[in-house]
C-alpha cells in the first residue's frame, strides 16, 4: 500500500449566488510512495491547488476518499504540513516565532518550541535573521520561513502550493536548489504544485500533469534523472525532452481554451 | 542649524505660531485694545492657575474629572470590546446591535443627558454614563472590524496547522487586530474625555467642566481660563500617550519602518 492513496476524487464549489456547482476536480486517483517528490504541473484553473487543498484537509470532497498512512483524511493532522504563498505569514511575528507558530498550534511542549524553532530557523540558513519581521525579509527568504514553519512539525507528508510562485526566476531556481538539499537529508514525501513545467521536471520524481474542464489527471511522467539534481541538467537532452513532452500536454489544454474562447 | 530645523520643522514651526499667539494675545490686552475681562490673558491666567494650585482647587477638580474618565472610559472598552468580539463571532448578534450602533452613530448623544440625570441624578453616576456612552462606539466598531476582517489566508495557515477556534482568535484574530483596536481606544479616549467635561458643564458639583462652567457663569474669565487650559493639555497629553502606544505596537507594518 502506497503512503497517500487518492480514490476517485471529486471536489465541487458552489458557485456565488445561484444553486449551480462547479466541478473543480473530477474522478482523481493517484497514488503516492513514502519518501518521494511529486510535482503537479497545469495550466492554471486545473484544480492543482484544490487537490492540494483537499490532500490537507482544509475543503470537502465531494466523492472519493484519500488516505494517508491508511487513514482518511478528515481534516488538518499533524501527519500533513502546508507551505503556502509567503502572504501566510504572521506580519506581527519574528522569523522565530512564524516558526514557532505552527509548533504552538500543535501542542508542542514548552522547552521543545523554542529549541526547535530556533534550529528550523538554522536549517534554511536564517539564523542571523531570526528576530527580523517578515516585511524586513526578501520573498526568497519568507519562503525560506514558510518552508521551516512546515518541517518543523515534523510531518509525514510536506505539501507545497506554487510556494515559490511569487519569486523572481532567479531566487526561484536558487530556491529550487535549497529546497531539494533539504528534503535530500531525510526524505520526507513532497508534494508540490507549480505552473512552471523546469520546476516540476527539477524537483520531481513524478510530475503529474493535470488537464482542466473539469480538472483531472492527464498523465503522471516519471523523471529518471539522477540525484542530487544540479542546475546544469535543465540543458541536458533529457530534461529538454522531458520540458518538450509536458510544454505539448499543457499547450494542448491551453489551445481547447482558446477553441471554447473563439466559439464563445 | 538649518538641518536642525528641517528635521524639527514640524515641531519648530508649530511651536513659535503658539508662542505668536500667546504673545499678541498678552499684548492686546496690556495695550488696551481688549478687555481682561472679556479674554483674560496669558500673564493673569498663569496667575490665577498659581493660586488655584496652591488652594488645591485644581487636584479636587482634576481628581474627580480624571476618575470620571476613567471608569467611563475603562467601562466603554470592556463593554464595547466584549460586545464587538461577540458581533465579530457572530452575525446574529452583529445584526442584533446593528440598529443601536446605527442610532448612536446618527444622534447627538447628549441629548439623551436628560434622561440620565433622570435615572441617575445629578452628579458623578451620570457623568460617567454619558462618558461611557461617548466612548463606546468607537470601540465596538473597531473592534468588530478588527475581528471581521481577519486576513483568511493567515485563517487558512493556522489551520493547515491544526489551529482550533480559541487559537485562531488568540494568536491570528486578537494579535491582527491590535493596530486597529488601539486606534479606537484612541478615538475612545477623546469623546470620553468629551462627553466628561460635556456632562459637568451642565451638572456637577466639582471637576474641571464644573469650574469652567462655574467661572463661566460668573464672568470670571480669569478663573474660568485654568481649567479650560487644563482640558486641552488632558486632551493633547492623552492623544500623545495614545500615539506612542499606536506607534510601538505598530512596528510589524511594512510602513512602520519609515
Amino acid at each position: 500500500m502506497s503512503q497517500i492513496e487518492i480514490r476517485d476524487v471529486s471536489i465541487e464549489y458552489k458557485k456565488p449566488k445561484s444553486e449551480e456547482t462547479f466541478v473543480a476536480i473530477q474522478g482523481i486517483n493517484l497514488a503516492i510512495e513514502k519518501g518521494s517528490f511529486v510535482t503537479i504541473v497545469g495550466a492554471s484553473g486545473c484544480g492543482k491547488s484544490t487537490l492540494l487543498l483537499a490532500l490537507a484537509g482544509l475543503i470537502r470532497r465531494a466523492r472519493g476518499s484519500i488516505r494517508v498512512e491508511g487513514r482518511d483524511v478528515t481534516g488538518p493532522g499533524p501527519d500533513r504540513a502546508m507551505v503556502f504563498q509567503d502572504a501566510s505569514l504572521l506580519p506581527w511575528r519574528s522569523v522565530h516565532g512564524n516558526v514557532r507558530f505552527g509548533l504552538e498550534l500543535q501542542r508542542w511542549s514548552r522547552d521543545d518550541l523554542n529549541e526547535r524553532a530556533a534550529r528550523f530557523v538554522r536549517m534554511v540558513g536564517l539564523g542571523g535573521f531570526a528576530d527580523y519581521h517578515p516585511h524586513q525579509l526578501s520573498g526568497g527568504m519568507r519562503q525560506r520561513v514558510n518552508i521551516a514553519r512546515a518541517l518543523a512539525v515534523d510531518p509525514q507528508v510536506l505539501l507545497m502550493d506554487e510556494p515559490f510562485g511569487a519569486l523572481d526566476a532567479q531566487t526561484r531556481e536558487v530556491m529550487g536548489d535549497e529546497l531539494l538539499r533539504i528534503w535530500e537529508r531525510d526524505k520526507k514525501t513532497a508534494i508540490f504544485v507549480t505552473h512552471s513545467i523546469d520546476e516540476a521536471i527539477f524537483l520531481g520524481d513524478r510530475v503529474v500533469v493535470m488537464g482542466r474542464n473539469p480538472g483531472h489527471i492527464r498523465d503522471v511522467v516519471e523523471i529518471d534523472l539522477p540525484r542530487p539534481r544540479a542546475a546544469a541538467m535543465l540543458d541536458s537532452a533529457a530534461f529538454i525532452a522531458y520540458r518538450r513532452k509536458l510544454r505539448e500536454y499543457i499547450a494542448g489544454d491551453m489551445q481547447s481554451l482558446q477553441m471554447i474562447k473563439d466559439v464563445a | 542649524m538649518t538641518r536642525l530645523f528641517a528635521k524639527h520643522q514640524a515641531l519648530i514651526s508649530g511651536f513659535v505660531s503658539f508662542a505668536v499667539l500667546l504673545l499678541i494675545w498678552q499684548l492686546a490686552v496690556d495695550l488696551g485694545y481688549i478687555k481682561a475681562f472679556f479674554v483674560s490673558s496669558p500673564s493673569r491666567a498663569a496667575t490665577e492657575f498659581w493660586r488655584q494650585l496652591q488652594s488645591g482647587e485644581v487636584r479636587d477638580n482634576m481628581t474627580v474629572s480624571l476618575y470620571e474618565f476613567a471608569v467611563g472610559l475603562s467601562l466603554a472598552v470592556a463593554v464595547g470590546g466584549l460586545l464587538g468580539v461577540l458581533a465579530g463571532w457572530s452575525r446574529t448578534i452583529e445584526y442584533i446591535l446593528e440598529p443601536f450602533i446605527w442610532f448612536k452613530y446618527s444622534s447627538p448623544t447628549i441629548a439623551f443627558y436628560p434622561i440620565f440625570i433622570a435615572w441617575l441624578g445629578l452628579g458623578e453616576p451620570t457623568i460617567i454614563a454619558i462618558a461611557f456612552i461617548f466612548a463606546l462606539t468607537p470601540i465596538y466598531a473597531n473592534t468588530l472590524s478588527g475581528i471581521k476582517n481577519v486576513d483568511q489566508d493567515l485563517v487558512r495557515a493556522a489551520k493547515s496547522f491544526g489551529a482550533r477556534p480559541h487559537d485562531l482568535f488568540l494568536k491570528v484574530a486578537l494579535p491582527g487586530s491590535v493596530p486597529i483596536l488601539i486606534a479606537g481606544l484612541r478615538l475612545a479616549v477623546g469623546r470620553a474625555l468629551t462627553g466628561v467635561i460635556a456632562a459637568e458643564l451642565f451638572g456637577a458639583t466639582a471637576g474641571l467642566g464644573y469650574s469652567i462652567a462655574y467661572y463661566g457663569q460668573k464672568l470670571k474669565t480669569n478663573e474660568m481660563m485654568v481649567s479650560l487650559v487644563l482640558v486641552v493639555i488632558l486632551g493633547v497629553v492623552f492623544t500623545q500617550l495614545l500615539s506612542l502606544l499606536e506607534a510601538a505596537t505598530d512596528s510589524w507594518r511594512p510602513n512602520a519602518d519609515r
